[in-house]
């Protein structure tokens, strides 16, 4: 695999919503980063629905067939409905081929009544666990790569939540030790996504499916859940940001295996993605408080392509079920994108957007569009190794941070971030090096197989 | 046959006894006790049992214990000329069987109340018929050395003649670490001493793990990349390397190898400090893990209150420092040689107290000098002219002793210790106040002092007829307790261990090692006896009233 | 793209503005002067303190620079204290600025204030490690209870009689000898044959909670700063027994 060595946009300037360099058109032709930001639902079934295949059918048909409705209802040109797999429906890769089958019928019914713009992305359950098993050789494995195929001839888009990196990665976050968070997420997890999405873009091809993207969401937003807002103090916000950086080596390698985009939502990383290859992303901000709370509220659709909303388990509201309550909101917030992007305000909407939230705290700092493509830019510029990239994202991601003064720290933030970056700044520039240091240190972590990685 | 001397070391933890051939000079057998005869974890336990049971009781028990030291010496008792004995003021009066009560209270008033005359306390050589049931010739001398006040004895004075120390023309700092840490500072032809109470804690004791060094104590903690390495006492009582331990975390990494560790000894509580402040995970007073507690393996831990009371410890001993750095108008950083002496002193890795404040910080050189008394009651059992040498000493420490209990100056370096290690105020703002008191400066550790033991072990040479040791020094005192209904809480209850049931006499038999017990600072088994007849006096009277306790001829005496 | 400075009307950074508002001394009056007067206790400048304070006698009511300057300073360096910004030798600084500054006005008024209450405190027959008692007095000071400090080495006679003629809220005794904490169980059986229920708070190196609750009236004090949470609890009208409940076990 090659490591990218050059950056799609030129400048953070050039990069507005609704447009990206490289736009994609589902097999059921709808258009993605091609001018036009769509919104993205995504619904989880209820606890309990997923016992039988006939259950789980009945609630995915509710609740993705409410979305499509809400968009009639009040006129969302458009949307891509995704559903990110419970267990069942990887373990079982008929049940997830069974959903999407009947949710693309859903969608070309509603393309057929009322001229509806739809896609379908399913997001495959990674059901491997890095702690119990070979990540390359196991039956899980089997049936992960099975679903991919199973769902790949229904949906337009499919994607995955990798976990490669993930023993580690908990191992170490508890830990605040930085070096392994490095190890678990670009070594480790570099190496998992490279093997698994070569497979992955090889099945998508043949079923005339968009490979879409990955996401360091099992790591990277684990960090962020964990850092919480401006009162939690388990681990420092700065940590976070760097895990951030950090995951933009990893989620990288899905596109240069051949990912053509959309990226995943929950990919907070995705700002810098799209600045270095140019695929359109989705991303998600304050409307996935119904799933989490979050400090980026309306940075993150300053780039975005999809605009979406975490995941909303499906219930009812007053308004209606979540998925056509969400449905609406999402819709909305794209019109307003699209609207300036008509009258020619996008740049002034999205500087509206970026600023809500730059000095707000340091994760979404790093992620406004000049700073994502900065750290991206530090990516493709160490391309020697995942390793090195990863490693000069997070020192880029430090300095940018410590020399942005209108960017405010605690004393402990201030505090860790300082010792974060005389960490990072002592390790080895050879990512064998580094490996081999690593190995030794983390050999004796329960579940830990360095064969899982071809290490 | 040839003249014989005895040389008795009387401490705190044990009895340790040597026979000497007078005429070569030759050491011919060694006898030690693993345990003080007496109830109680310390000295002040030992002496409080005197002040409630009588010096007399105290006394016979001691004596007792000592004749059955210098029985396991194996040589003719008829060919002793001489017993020299050095120990604390505590024990050598104990031994004596002299007045105690002013060393039991510090205060004046309190002695004036109770017309107290306290003892001269000078070197002396008495017959040992002088001491009652002392089973040697009767015209054998007993040779005494004299104490300067009441914390600081011939034990102290030990360190300072058998190191060498007082012949150099250094700058020194010396200090005998236990319950109460002796300090000495030598500057300029003078001699600064004080005493400070440490507390127990730097001999493992008022540590939720702590203990005594017994094998299977963690004694040290070596760093091992990313984790650390327990350094664990063998059977042999040599430091062995142990199992190795995530500090963050309830469990050991791979297989435990070695000894199984068992508690933590003050060395230990001192390298566990120390590495875990290097690896980051204390911020005073905090620990950094996640549930606030530092693991050794599955079992043993560290907690937040016992760093609290660590650092009282830690804080005391550097408080006694720079109190006599004070007096002697030097500051911390003149002084260049350190001397560490006590079981804590000797085996600690000095590099890591020293990291901790527990010796100067600007060293050259520490010598760690393992204990000293019983080369000194060699010399004077040898020697008795050794015994004026001493008396000259005392004369000459009584002009400079400084009493840190009513000295303002180790009072308010105290409360800046307090405020380090129980508040976490940081080192800076210590600093900051010595300099607003007028104090001198306290530098921070710089460079790295050479490390020399000056013994391999506590006791060097042990003679051709080799060691003895005695585990069960210790009387075992049976006592019918009338209305005991055996619900043995008072036997769970110990935390020593030392209370036992027999169950087969009616009414019930409660044995008690009176040297496992703690003393009457405890009393933790009358406390939760819930009928309320388990009175531990009683054990102890019953013993002493008019029985024979003698091994082996008492009825009261129970063997295992 | 335009970057604006000026974000307190977009967002709120709550945790930067509690972390500064809790270490800087707040603003406790508008009197130039007690202001003064405050900021010099929170400094624990004794001198600075006695001088500025004759100058705000000059035109204040004694009562109103103790409640509006000495008083209220005290507070903040509490908090400050509490916030962990402060730490043992200032308080005590600060405390013994306040016992100066009290006293000048008192001076002034020909009479001493009246204070929350009063605490005898000492420590133990025989024994002179009197550091813990120190903290103790200037820590109950500083709470503004008035603090009759026997000092060490105090008799159980004497105690006993201060009691008898003080008949105080709360006693407290120091030990760090083993030897002498026996003298608490005999106080306390002095007192209760005297029918002088006060609360009998136990502390320092020698003793243990299970020692100080084998007696009646006994609390056990972990920590000297813990006080004046008991003093206060003892001005509630809490008994021993309550105390106890509270602080031990």
């Amino acid at each position: 695999m090659k490591l990218t060595n050059s950056m799609a946009y030129e400048s953070a300037e050039e990069m507005i919503f609704g447009t990206a360099k490289k736009p994609v058109r589902t097999k059921r032709g709808v258009e993605i980063g091609a001018g036009l930001v769509l919104p993205e639902i995504i619904t989880h079934p209820r606890p309990d629905s997923e016992r039988t295949i006939k259950s789980l059918l009945r609630e995915f048909e509710r609740a993705n067939g409410d979305a499509l409705e809400r968009c009639v209802l009040v006129g969302h040109p458009a949307i891509i409905v995704e559903n990110e797999h419970v267990f069942q429906m990887t373990h079982n890769s008929e049940w997830g081929m069974e959903i999407a089958a009947q949710t693309g019928r859903q969608i070309e019914e509603y393309h057929e009544k009322y001229g509806l713009e739809a896609a379908y992305r399913s997001t495959v359950a990674d059901i491997r666990k890095p702690d119990m098993m070979d990540m390359r050789n196991s039956d899980r494995t089997l049936e992960v790569l099975e679903s991919f195929d199973a769902c790949a001839k229904f949906a337009d888009i499919v994607s995955i939540e990798s976990m490669g990196g993930k023993e580690i990665f908990d191992y170490c976050i508890i830990r605040n030790d930085i070096s392994g968070l490095l190890f678990a997420q670009a070594v480790l997890g570099g190496r998992d996504m490279e093997w698994l999405w070569t497979r992955i873009v090889d099945i998508t091809h043949k079923n005339g499916c968009l490979p879409g993207g990955d996401t360091d969401c099992a790591r990277a937003n684990t960090a962020m859940f964990m850092a919480g807002g401006f009162l939690s103090k388990n681990i420092s916000h700065s940590l976070a940001a760097l895990c951030r950086a950090i995951s933009v080596s990893r989620t990288l390698v899905a596109f240069e295996c051949g990912a053509v985009g959309p990226g995943k939502n929950c990919a907070y990383e995705n700002p810098a993605i799209k600045a270095i290859t140019g695929v359109p992303i989705s991303t998600e901000g304050k409307t996935s408080a119904c799933a989490h709370m979050g400090l980026c509220g309306n940075v993150m659709a300053a780039v975005c392509d999809l605009w979406s909303n975490e995941a909303v388990e499906y219930h009812n509201m007053f308004g209606g079920s979540t998925s056509a309550v969400f449905t609406e909101i999402l819709g909305y917030d794209v019109a307003a994108m699209n609207t300036a992007i008509a009258l020619g305000y996008e740049k002034e909407f999205q500087s509206c957007l970026v600023n809500s939230d730059r000095y707000r705290d340091q994760q979404s700092f790093i992620l406004c569009p000049d700073i994502a493509w900065a750290i991206g830019k530090a990516v493709v510029e160490n391309n020697q190794s995942l390793y090195s990239r990863a490693r000069a994202a997070a020192i880029k991601c430090g300095e940018l941070m410590m020399g942005e003064p209108r960017l405010r720290f605690t004393s402990f933030e201030k505090e860790s971030l300082f010792d974060y970056m005389k960490e990072l700044a002592s390790l080895p520039e050879d990512e064998g090096d580094f490996i081999d240091m690593c190995l030794k240190k983390y050999e004796k972590v329960k579940g830990f197989r360095p064969a899982s990685y071809g290490l | 046959m040839s003249r014989l001397a005895i040389a008795l070391d009387i401490g705190t933890s044990g009895i340790r006894g040597q026979a000497i051939d007078l005429s070569s000079g030759e050491i011919l057998s060694t006898a030690i006790t693993t345990r003080h005869p007496l109830p109680g974890a310390n000295v002040m336990d030992h002496l409080h049992f005197a002040l409630e049971l009588g010096v007399e009781t105290a006394n016979n028990i001691l004596i007792q214990a000592i004749n059955r030291v210098i029985g396991a010496l194996r040589v003719k008792k008829a060919d002793v000329q001489r017993l020299g004995v050095c120990g604390n003021p505590i024990q050598l009066s104990l031994f004596q069987g002299i007045e105690v009560r002013d060393l039991a209270y510090a205060g004046a008033r309190k002695l004036k109340l109770l017309g107290i005359v306290p003892p001269s306390r000078k070197a002396a050589i008495i017959p040992a018929k002088a001491i009652l049931g002392l089973n040697l010739p009767k015209d054998c001398d007993v040779v005494i050395p004299p104490a300067v006040r009441h914390e600081v004895g011939a034990d102290a004075m030990a360190m300072m003649i058998q190191t060498g120390v007082l012949e150099r023309e250094e700058t020194a700092m010396a200090t005998d670490f236990g319950t109460n840490a002796e300090v000495a500072l030598f500057h300029d032809g003078a001699i600064f001493t004080g005493s400070t109470a440490a507390g127990p804690a730097l001999e493992g004791q008022q540590i939720t793990c702590g203990m005594l060094a017994v094998p299977g104590a963690v004694s040290d903690l070596e760093p091992a990349e990313d984790y650390h390495r327990l350094v664990v006492l063998d059977r042999e009582m040599f430091p062995v390397p142990g199992s190795v331990v995530d500090l963050r975390e309830k469990r050991s990494m791979g297989e435990a190898d070695g000894t199984r560790p068992i508690g933590i000894t003050g060395t230990g509580v001192i390298a566990l400090i120390s590495q875990a402040m290097e690896a980051g995970l204390i911020a005073l007073p905090r620990i950094n893990t996640p549930d606030g507690r530092l693991h050794l393996g599955r079992d043993i831990f560290l907690t937040e209150g016992d760093l609290r009371e660590a650092g009282k410890a830690i804080g005391a001993v550097r408080a006694g420092h720079i109190t006599l750095c004070c007096e002697a108008g030097i500051t911390p950083a003149d002084i260049r040689i350190a001397y560490m002496s006590g079981a804590s002193g000797t085996y600690v890795d000095a590099i890591k107290a020293q990291k901790l404040g527990m010796i100067p910080p600007c060293l050259e050189r520490v010598y760690q000098v393992g204990n000293t008394s019983l080369a000194m009651a060699g010399d004077l059992a040898c020697k008795p002219k050794t015994l004026n040498m001493m008396a000259d000493l005392g004369d000459r420490l009584k002009k400079s002793h400084c009493m840190f209990a009513a000295s303002k100056i180790f009072q308010k370096i105290f409360i800046l210790e307090l405020s380090h290690w129980n508040e976490g105020m940081p080192m800076t703002q210590y600093r900051r106040f010595m300099n607003k008191y007028g104090l001198p400066n306290l530098p921070q550790v710089s460079g790295r002092p050479e490390v020399i033991r000056t013994v391999k072990r506590d006791i060097n040479d042990l003679g051709k007829m080799g060691l003895t040791i005695i585990t069960d020094i210790g009387r075992k005192i049976g006592l019918q307790v009338e209305g005991c209904d055996s619900c043995k809480q008072c036997v769970r209850e110990c935390p020593e261990k030392a209370i036992s049931m027999k169950a087969d006499t009616d009414p019930i038999t409660l044995i008690l090692d009176e040297s496992l017990c703690n003393g009457v600072a405890c009393r933790r088994c009358e406390r939760v006896c819930p009928e309320k007849v388990f009175q531990l006096d009683r054990f102890f009277r019953h013993a002493s009233a008019g029985h024979d306790a003698r091994p082996g001829t008492s009825p009261c005496r129970y063997s295992e | 793209m335009k970057f604006i400075t000026e974000t307190s009307g977009i967002f709120t950074r709550y945790d930067i503005n509690v972390e500064v508002g809790r270490k800087e001394p707040r603003k406790i009056s508008e009197d130039e002067l007690l202001q003064k007067v405050a900021d010099c206790l929170i400094s624990g400048d004794e001198e600075e303190m006695e001088t500025t304070i004759r100058q705000a006698l000059r035109d204040r009511e004694p009562m109103e620079v103790i409640n509006k300057g000495l008083l209220r300073g005290m507070r903040e360096v509490s908090r400050l204290w509490d916030e962990g910004v402060y730490f043992l030798p200032q308080v005590i600084l600060s405390s013994d600025a306040m016992i100066a500054g009290i006293a000048l006005c008192e001076k002034k008024m020909g009479k001493t204030m009246e204070k929350k209450g009063r605490v005898i405190t000492h420590t133990a027959e025989g024994d002179i490690h009197d550091i813990g008692q120190v903290i103790v007095n200037a820590l109950l000071s500083a709470a503004g209870f008035e603090v009759i400090n026997l000092g060490a080495d105090v008799p159980v006679d004497v105690l006993v009689e201060a009691c008898k003629v003080h008949k105080p809220l709360m006693v407290t005794g120091t030990a760090l000898m083993t030897t002498t904490m026996t003298a608490f169980p005999k106080i306390a059986m002095r007192l209760k044959r005297l029918g002088l229920e006060i609360p009998f708070v136990c502390g320092g190196g020698a003793v243990n909670e299970e020692y100080v609750t084998s007696f009646d009236l006994g609390i056990w004090g972990k920590e000297a700063s813990q006080a004046v949470g008991m003093a206060e609890d003892a001005l509630n009208g809490l008994g021993w027994m309550e105390m106890r409940a509270k602080w031990n076990g």
